[in-house]
């Protein structure tokens, strides 16, 4: 089973901490309103504190999933299958085989682009796993990657895709 | 290159004419100076003008839209102001789908819809063709390849009737389905039908006057009426739609009608059906019925837009679905093999965990508020929870069989679902935190059918851990297994072929009556 790049880790916790951050913002933004505007007359100073402490409670918890989620990722490439296991609270595993796969992509976010990092997007025909991603992996491994899928896909020659 | 029915520029522009029409109607409306209102020149100048552009544009549709039916594609070019030239592989075409409202009938015009996989539109649309063209067309675009024209007579011989709609099944149907569109409609209707003012569906002071009691009884009142009036408006469209059911057979693809003002018809190649899905909801199962949906991965047939997958048997006593889902994939006995008992007791713990939730809110709302007081009257429904997860638990399953993946699921509309294996795309188990707890997991069997993105895809629920990962294997085992298989046949087969036309080119004779026949 091969694991990710550690560096994806980089951006999980900056995709979490940057909407935990939203959210929080609305949060607390949202509790200060009603505590200066005097919607809720007399509202207790506790108010925007327990906000405070709720943002900052799901924000902890959103970066802790981040970071077991890079523990749980794992990909293989089998004989005749992608095989893909994630998922932090829901395990999923996943099997694509290759005689499915419609198309493969490689995909470079901004963010990943800053840590120097590439996702693979695999493409089925089906409407569950219309896109399986693997994120987290060097340029070179996705581009290698990508083109083994291809080839695999290729190799296993499907009749029809449907 | 054919062009589309003359008769369709007159059908057209009116109902083009009607809807742009009745647009500047609202325009010309709104545009005409305030106070007196309405100016019947203004407003009657631009209604005009409105029915000019929808003739004029209708024309110029009329005139570019040609499409001509090639060896192996659909071409079709069309387009007024932006164009559009478009090949349909034949082989990529999943169903086509003829449809005829009570005009069209009489002026001998219908529309046909062309669909391929993928993608939630259609992919052609004729509006609208002869009815004989049409029909032509059904079947020349299914055959996969253009045939001569003798070929025509030959085909209504060996059609085969499946099913027909009886006038009971047809009244069962009527009086159980609830139309979500037409409760909206009936709605309205009741509004206007009683003089209410359709702005209030509710309002209460003619409610006092004109119903008994008063408040809360009128209020019921008017539900009790609203509701009367939906499920007869849906009981009426469900028989309009449905009326004159009909499913035939001819060699690999289905062929079904139906319809009484809108007359419909379509086909689901076999060859392409995805998955089978077979509907017992609770008032069908106590009469002992049942509905059967075929998937294809253009759409369920008689799908159409908004309104959601219609089935393809819309009810049928239960013996007779499972025979015609049988004749269609010969899926055999489904002994199913139901979730561990453990399970059971997680259903249990979940409607238990809800009602806590809901008695403590309610308990919360109760101590700050005066508006809730019993909030301990769902303690009642504690009662009926072993019950609810024993049922639940009982109508779980799945079973491996040697070519088809079965799986059931539901109490109040029991779907069991029928995959066959060549058809999986990807196998996917997934174990949330609960039931990890319980070493249990559910496993889907994903294919490519597009009703599984409104419904759900094919999946064993709460199968013991080990069991479930045991089978994801034996799925994609089996997958790549029928895939070997059919491959073998394919290559067998295209030998076969190889070899007759080697034969065919020693003795000319021979070959050309051969091609004649077939």
């Amino acid at each position: 089973m091969e694991r990710l790049n550690p560096r994806v880790r980089v951006v999980w916790l900056l995709v979490a901490g940057l909407r935990a951050a939203m959210l929080g913002g609305l949060l607390v933004g949202g509790a200060a309103t009603v505590y200066l505007t005097g919607i809720w007359e007399n509202a207790p100073q506790l108010l925007v504190w327990g906000a405070l402490g709720v943002a900052v409670a799901l924000g902890i918890v959103r970066l802790a999933i981040a970071w077991r989620r890079y523990g749980v990722w794992r990909f293989e490439v089998q004989d005749d299958a992608l095989y893909i296991e994630r998922g932090v609270f829901t395990r999923v595993k996943t099997v694509v085989p290759y005689v499915r796969v419609q198309h493969v992509d490689t995909r470079r976010a901004p963010l990943e682009r800053a840590v120097d990092l590439a996702t693979v997007v695999v493409y089925t025909a089906g409407s569950r796993s219309a896109d399986v991603a693997i994120p987290g992996l060097t340029p070179e491994r996705a581009e290698e990657l990508r083109e083994e899928l291809r080839r695999l896909a290729i190799e296993s020659e499907g009749e029809d895709a449907v | 290159m054919s062009t589309l029915h003359p008769a369709s520029v007159p059908y057209r522009s009116i109902s083009r004419s009607i809807n742009t029409g009745f647009l500047f109607f609202l325009v010309g409306v709104f545009a005409s100076p305030g106070g007196a209102g309405t100016n019947i020149l203004v407003i009657g100048g631009m209604v005009a003008v409105g029915i000019a552009l929808g003739v004029v544009y209708e024309i110029a549709y009329y005139k570019r839209f040609r499409y001509e039916l090639t060896g192996d594609t659909f071409d079709v070019a069309s387009g007024v102001l932006s164009r559009r030239d478009r090949e349909v592989p034949l082989r990529r075409i999943q169903n086509v789908d003829v449809g005829q409202n009570v005009l069209q009938r009489a002026l001998g015009i219908a529309a046909v819809d062309v669909e391929t996989a993928g993608g939630g539109q259609t992919e052609v649309t004729l509006r609208y063709v002869g009815e004989d063209e049409a029909r032509r067309l059904q079947r020349r675009l299914r055959r996969g390849e253009a045939t001569d024209e003798a070929e025509g007579d030959a085909e209504d011989e060996d059609e085969e009737l499946l099913f027909e709609l009886q006038r009971n099944e047809l009244a069962v149907l009527s009086v159980f389905t609830i139309d979500p569109g037409a409760s909206l409609l009936g709605g309205i209707l009741l509004s206007f039908a009683s003089g209410f003012d359709p702005s209030t569906l509710i309002p209460i002071d003619v409610l006092e006057s004109d119903l008994p009691g008063t408040g809360l009884i009128a209020i019921a009142w008017a539900l009790l009426l609203f509701a009367l009036a939906a499920w007869v408006l849906s009981a009426a469209l469900t028989f309009s739609r449905y009326y004159g059911f009909r499913l035939t057979r001819v060699d690999d693809e289905l062929h079904y009608e139906r319809g009484l003002l809108q007359r419909y018809s379509g086909t689901i190649p076999l060859d392409k059906v995805q998955t089978l899905t077979i509907k017992e909801s609770v008032p069908y199962r106590w009469v002992g019925y049942g509905s059967l949906a075929v998937e294809t991965a253009g759409y369920a047939p008689g799908q159409s837009g908004s309104r959601g997958a219609e089935s393809a048997v819309p009810i049928a006593a239960r013996d007779r679905v499972f025979a015609l889902a049988r004749s269609l994939e010969p899926f055999g006995e489904t002994d199913l093999e139901t979730p561990p008992a453990r399970a059971r007791e997680r259903y249990a713990v979940r409607y238990v965990a809800v009602l806590c939730l809901i008695m403590g809110v309610g308990y919360v709302l109760a101590a700050t508020t005066a508006v809730v007081q019993d909030w301990y009257a769902f303690a009642v429904l504690l009662f009926a929870v072993p019950l609810a997860a024993h049922l639940k638990w009982r109508n779980r399953g799945y079973h491996t069989g040697d070519q088809y993946l079965t799986t059931r699921t539901g109490f109040w509309r029991r779907t069991t679902k029928v995959v066959p294996y060549y058809r999986v795309q990807s196998v996917i188990y997934h174990q949330t935190v609960f039931q990890r707890r319980r070493r249990l997991a559910s496993v889907t069997a994903d294919t490519a059918s597009s009703a599984s993105f409104f419904g759900r895809a094919a999946t064993a629920y709460d199968v013991d851990a080990e069991d479930a990962l045991e089978l994801q294997r034996t799925v994609e085992a089996r997958l790549q297994q029928r895939l070997q298989e059919r491959k073998r046949q394919r290559t067998v087969g295209r030998w076969f072929e190889e070899v007759a036309s080697e034969d065919d080119r020693d003795d000319p004779g021979v070959g050309r009556s051969s091609e004649d026949s077939t």
